[in-house]
This record gives C-alpha cells, sequence and structure tokens, in this order.
C-alpha cells in the first residue's frame, strides 16, 4: 500500500452487501485497500491497531444495533471518519447520526462508484478540516491563558508599588498627611484593592475556562463555612447599613467539596447581594436539604434588592455581563463574579440560577453534592448481608507547633493522609475526606471494622508510620483517639441499608462535633473532650 | 538590643524602597540586594536574621537562589519569606518545597507581612525567669 492510497475499514455482516461495495470500491480510479469485518468488536480492534483513513459502517450488526454501532465507533475513535451504510428502514437514524460526528451515509441498493468514492473523499477531508479547527481552538485558548497568565503577574508589580507607597504615606511614614490628603489617599487605596481584584478574577476565569481549577475535596460542614463567609462580608455590609441574616438547617450532612472554593462562591454572591441592596434592605443566606433531591444540599443568597430585569437573567452568568442599569454604575468590575462562581459550582457537579423579579430582590442559588458516606460505609461495614460487630471511629489530628509553619505543612497533612490510607483494611476499613478546618490543623477520621483493643494496635501502627516520613517531633503534634461507634437502640431488626444509615447518621454526628472544637485551640489549650 | 536585619532580593528599586521604608518604620534593619547572584554575595557579609525574596530575578532567579542558600551550610538556617507577583497556583507548593518559610503574592497586605516577618524571624533567647 503506498502513502497515497486510501485505508477502508468496511464493517459489515451482510456477504452480499459487503460484496457489493468491495465491487463498486474496485471501480474506483484512486487506489484503494479494504479490510472488512463483519462484528463490530473486529472493527474496533481493527480501528485501534490499524487506523484506517474511513469507516463503512452498516447499522445491523450481529453484536451491536442501531445508534449504538455508530456511538460506539465514534467513542473509540472520535478522529476517523465514519460513512454509514444504511437501508432504506434505518435512513433516518443516518440522518441523525449527521448530527452526532458522523460524516456522510449512502443507502444501500442505490450506491454507485462514483457516490461512494465522492462521499468517502468528502469524509475525509471534512474530518481533516474539523480536526485541525479542534486544534487551533485549542491553540488559541492556550495563547489566551498564557496571555492572560502573563498580563496578570505584569500588572502585580506596578500595582504592588502604588499599593506600598499609598499605604506609606496613609500611615504618616513619610510625614503628616491632612485630613483631605488621608481622604485622597483612601480614595487611591480602594481603586487599588479594586483593581488587584480584577487582575485576580482574570486569571481565575480563564483558568476556569481552561479546566484548570484543582478541586481537594473535603467533608464540609456548610454551616461553618457559610457562618465565616458572613463574618467575613460583615463589615461591608455594615458599612452599607445592610443587613446579614443566615439560615441553615442542622441536619445537613458533609458537604463533599473544596472548601477554599465554596467560600469564594459565597462571598462572591454575598457581596453581590450587597452591592446590589439599598442601605436598610437585607441579604439572607439559607442552606437545607430537599427532599425531592437527597444527594445535594440547597444554597441560596437573597437580597431585597433592584432584581433582575428578565431579559438579563438569561445572561447573567456569561463572562464579561454587566447590569446597564446597575445602580453601581461608575464601579462595574469585569463582570468575571457570577461567571467564576458557576464555573466553581459546576466543578463541583452543582447547578446554580437565580430567581428575580425587578425591584423585588434576588435569590442566587446553587447546589453542592453530599458526602454519601452511607453509601461509602456499606460494602465497608457489612459483611454477609449484616453489620459487622464492632465499629470505631478513630481520629487522626494534626496540629503545626510553630505559626507560621515552617515546610510545607499542605504536603505534610497530604503525605499523612496517604500513610493512613494505607495503614487500613480497605475491605473493612473507611477512610473519610479530610475534614475542613478553619485554622491550619489537619483532621482525618477512618471508621474501622474492629473493637477497641484491636483499635491501639492500628493507632501504633498509623503512628510508627507517620513518624517515619513526616518528621513530626520537629513540626507538628500528631495526636490519635478512638471511640466505639454505638447505636442507640438495637436496631439489628431494621432492614440492612436503614442500619447502615444509622452507623452513618452517628459517624456524622460524632464527626462534625470535631472541626468546630477547634476554633479556639489556637492558644494551645486542648478543646474538652466529649465523655 | 539590636534590631533585626532583614535583606530585601528585588529587582525593582521603587519596591525596594517602600519594603525599606515600611520595614524600617517598624525597627527593622535593611538590606538589599538587587538580583540572585548579589543575593547570595549579600547574604555572606551581611549575614541577615532574615531573607524577603522576589522569584523573577536576573543573574539567578528566586528558586536558584532558595537551593543556594539551603545547600549552604552558614546560611541554611536564615529564613526565607517569598514576595512574589506570580501565581500562588504555579507556584507557592515548589517555593514552601524549596525551604521557604512561607508565601505571599503581591501586593500582599502590609499587616499580615508584618505579622509572618515578627513570627518567622529566629527568637532571640529571652533571659532566664526571675526563681519566685
Amino acid at each position: 500500500m503506498t502513502a497515497s492510497s486510501t485505508h477502508v475499514l468496511l464493517i459489515e455482516d451482510n456477504p452480499g452487501d459487503a460484496d457489493l461495495v468491495r465491487l463498486r470500491l474496485v471501480e474506483s480510479k484512486s487506489p484503494i485497500a479494504v479490510s472488512c469485518v463483519d462484528r463490530l468488536s473486529d472493527g474496533l480492534a481493527s480501528l485501534t491497531s490499524r487506523p484506517p483513513s474511513v469507516v463503512l459502517l452498516d447499522l445491523n450488526l450481529p453484536d451491536c444495533q442501531g445508534a449504538e454501532t455508530f456511538r460506539r465507533v465514534l467513542e473509540n475513535s472520535p478522529d476517523v471518519p465514519i460513512v454509514i451504510l444504511s437501508g432504506h428502514d434505518d435512513e433516518a437514524l443516518a440522518v441523525k447520526a449527521l448530527n452526532l460526528g458522523v460524516q456522510d451515509y449512502l443507502v444501500k441498493g442505490s450506491i454507485t462508484s462514483n457516490a461512494l468514492d465522492r462521499a468517502m473523499r468528502y469524509a475525509i477531508e471534512r474530518q481533516a478540516l474539523l480536526r485541525s479547527l479542534e486544534m487551533s481552538r485549542k491553540q488559541q485558548l492556550e495563547f489566551k491563558n498564557q496571555f492572560l497568565s502573563h498580563v496578570s503577574h505584569e500588572l502585580r508589580t506596578p500595582l504592588t508599588c502604588i499599593y506600598q507607597f499609598v499605604t506609606i504615606l496613609l500611615d504618616g511614614l513619610a510625614g503628616q498627611v491632612t485630613a483631605d490628603q488621608r481622604d485622597h489617599l483612601e480614595t487611591i487605596l480602594k481603586s487599588v484593592n479594586q483593581l488587584g481584584a480584577m487582575v485576580r478574577d482574570l486569571l481565575e476565569a480563564s483558568r476556569a475556562e481552561a479546566g484548570k481549577v484543582r478541586l481537594e475535596p473535603h467533608c464540609v460542614v456548610i454551616g461553618d463555612l457559610v457562618k465565616l463567609a458572613v463574618t467575613m462580608m460583615k463589615s461591608v455590609a455594615d458599612e452599607k447599613q445592610v443587613g446579614l441574616e443566615v439560615g441553615i438547617d442542622s441536619r445537613i450532612p458533609f458537604v463533599h467539596g473544596d472548601p477554599d472554593r465554596i467560600l469564594e462562591v459565597l462571598i462572591n454572591l454575598i457581596d453581590n447581594g450587597i452591592k446590589f441592596t439599598p442601605s436598610g434592605g437585607a441579604v439572607t443566606v439559607q442552606a437545607c436539604l430537599a427532599a425531592t433531591d437527597p444527594d445535594f444540599v440547597y444554597i441560596s443568597v437573597a437580597d431585597t434588592g433592584c432584581g433582575i430585569d428578565p431579559k438579563a437573567k438569561a445572561l447573567i452568568f456569561e463572562r464579561m455581563y454587566q447590569d446597564p442599569n446597575s445602580i453601581d454604575n461608575s464601579r462595574k468590575g469585569l463582570g468575571l463574579g457570577l461567571y467564576i462562581a458557576k464555573e466553581l459550582v459546576t466543578l463541583h457537579s452543582g447547578r446554580m440560577w437565580v430567581a428575580s423579579e425587578l425591584g423585588n430582590g434576588s435569590t442566587f442559588s446553587f447546589t453542592l453534592p453530599l458526602y454519601s458516606l452511607a453509601k461509602q460505609l456499606f460494602p465497608v461495614i457489612t459483611y454477609q448481608n449484616s453489620l459487622r460487630d464492632g465499629l470505631v471511629l478513630l481520629k487522626v489530628e494534626l496540629r503545626p507547633l510553630s505559626k507560621p509553619i515552617r515546610g510545607n505543612w499542605k504536603e505534610t497533612c497530604q503525605h499523612s493522609l496517604e500513610i493512613l490510607q494505607r495503614c487500613v483494611y480497605l475491605d473493612k476499613d473507611l477512610v473519610l475526606p479530610p475534614m475542613t478546618t478553619h485554622g491550619p490543623e489537619q483532621t482525618f477520621f477512618v471508621v474501622a471494622s474492629t473493637d477497641m483493643d484491636r483499635v491501639s494496635v492500628m493507632m501504633t501502627r498509623i503512628r510508627e508510620q507517620i513518624e517515619k516520613v513526616v518528621d513530626v517531633k520537629a513540626n507538628c503534634e500528631l495526636q490519635l483517639s478512638a471511640e466505639p461507634v454505638t447505636l442507640p437502640g438495637t436496631g439489628s431488626a431494621e432492614p440492612l441499608a436503614q442500619q447502615v444509615q444509622d452507623v452513618a447518621d452517628r459517624v456524622t454526628e460524632m464527626a462534625r462535633l470535631a472541626p468546630k472544637t477547634e476554633h479556639n485551640s489556637g492558644n494551645g489549650k486542648m478543646a474538652p473532650r466529649r465523655s | 538590643m539590636a534590631n533585626s536585619k532583614i535583606l530585601i532580593v528585588d529587582d525593582d528599586p521603587d519596591l525596594r524602597q517602600a519594603l525599606k521604608l515600611r520595614l524600617r518604620a517598624n525597627h527593622y534593619d535593611t538590606v538589599h540586594a538587587v538580583d540572585g547572584y548579589s543575593a547570595i554575595t549579600q547574604a555572606h557579609k551581611e549575614t541577615p536574621d532574615l531573607i524577603i525574596l522576589d522569584l523573577g530575578l536576573p543573574a539567578g532567579d528566586g528558586y536558584v537562589v532558595l537551593e543556594r542558600l539551603q545547600t549552604d551550610d552558614r546560611l541554611s538556617d536564615i529564613p526565607v519569606i517569598v514576595l512574589t507577583a506570580r501565581d500562588p497556583q504555579s507556584s507557592e507548593q515548589r517555593v514552601l518545597k524549596s525551604g521557604a518559610a512561607a508565601f505571599f503574592q503581591k501586593p500582599a497586605d502590609n499587616a499580615e507581612l508584618l505579622e509572618v516577618i515578627r513570627a518567622t524571624l529566629p527568637k532571640v533567647l529571652a533571659p532566664a525567669p526571675m526563681p519566685s
């Protein structure tokens, strides 16, 4: 076969049809090499081992029929052009296939040599064009991201300079300033901070678009995170005399997500809410569960502001969208905040939407996945259709000794988690995702199918292994403790799934007390232990 | 008691000047270096108590300086705070792995930076408490 010859893979199980197509191919003027297989599985193998120039595909094969046939070929080899050989009965399906990435179709029985030749040639050319388009799109995206990254880096240096000298003047390090001068300097400082936030958003948005945001999933107590966000925004709300209210359903289990990113979303929505709400109004943040959607938590940020024009509602999550009627028209920002927020929620496989009426405020809502502890626990804590005998909740805490922390604390924690995962039996113990704490402390939990006597062996092993890798003595305090998971009442009469759910609820209750007690551990005092 | 001495390494003269003013107002002595090479020679000559280091530098970037500091017995104990315009997502982990005590992206909040400087400076041994 020469380089210029076309390699055709014919996937057709009817010997008569196959011969007919072969005959038409032989009549063709251009040099053609044909391989013919009669099953999809053989076709897929051939596609992988020796990629053809074009595939001629029958839709009714012994091992696959209908839409599934071209779907599997496309999935296997998205870059290979496909021409469907359809019968009269499945022509409609062939037309549909064109929308899904198939290049062309021919109806069997009316295939001429010329038509076949042309269909194949165009299919190959179109596919090549598509591929080069896709490649240049990717290159452009990459170029744009590099450009934005470069720009935001270069903008930071002069920005820093302005910030430094303005604060030097403001703090009186270059002599006394008058009240008027102070006012002006504070205006500059405010603008510098706005500019800094825009530079940050620019990079963040391009990163989100390129799918370069990495999530570090934790077990998040969403109520704590909401309260933290509200505390952080309190001064902004107070300054504008906008109330900030919180309503959180205390029964919400752990959310499975990246606490830093979720905080970013919350801050963004609260900040927006305050911005569009006049003095005397209020912004309310709520988190609750929905019976119809049990795997997600629903979080909403409602304001009593000016509301959103129905026409604007569809555009509000787009990049660079800015409300032309915004009351804060003088300072619009880049219009990236909601775009970033929505991207971050989508990355968590959640949804974000807005409900609003002009003049009657807006409510931004989003969902985040719950950590389905029961689902994770089920294969671990059950054995031969009943609950395992003993269950213990093991707690591993890492606390840095100095502040700020010397060395790479994040890596120390990550390392410890990996060690922990190696120290347990994966078939009967479960390591939970790390708990969110608001300090540098890190807490890990293991639900272990063992009893209190044997758990001490496990704890010794974990301590030994972590100390081998992490310079614990120089860096941090490593603390291990265990508590049996006791269920209220004998639940063995209940169905197994319910028993597992009971364990999950109990574990959640025991574990969620942990991050909260660490708020005041900064002064070195031990948090009170529960009896 | 003598003031702690801080070596400022940055190729931007205005930023060096601003940091110098800020640090001196907080009772630190400052010396400076303008590139990677002079950072090391200044560290040897001045034996600072702490180094504030930019990453993008001529004549040996910040990572080279970090590595040289780490492998030099006379300098490896000096804590380094990296202060850079670069993106934390791509730099912070690498910086901390290279032995820096802290990472700040420019512009860094004055109060936060001063707090970390205070906490990072080697502790001067306090006189033993009087027996009661």
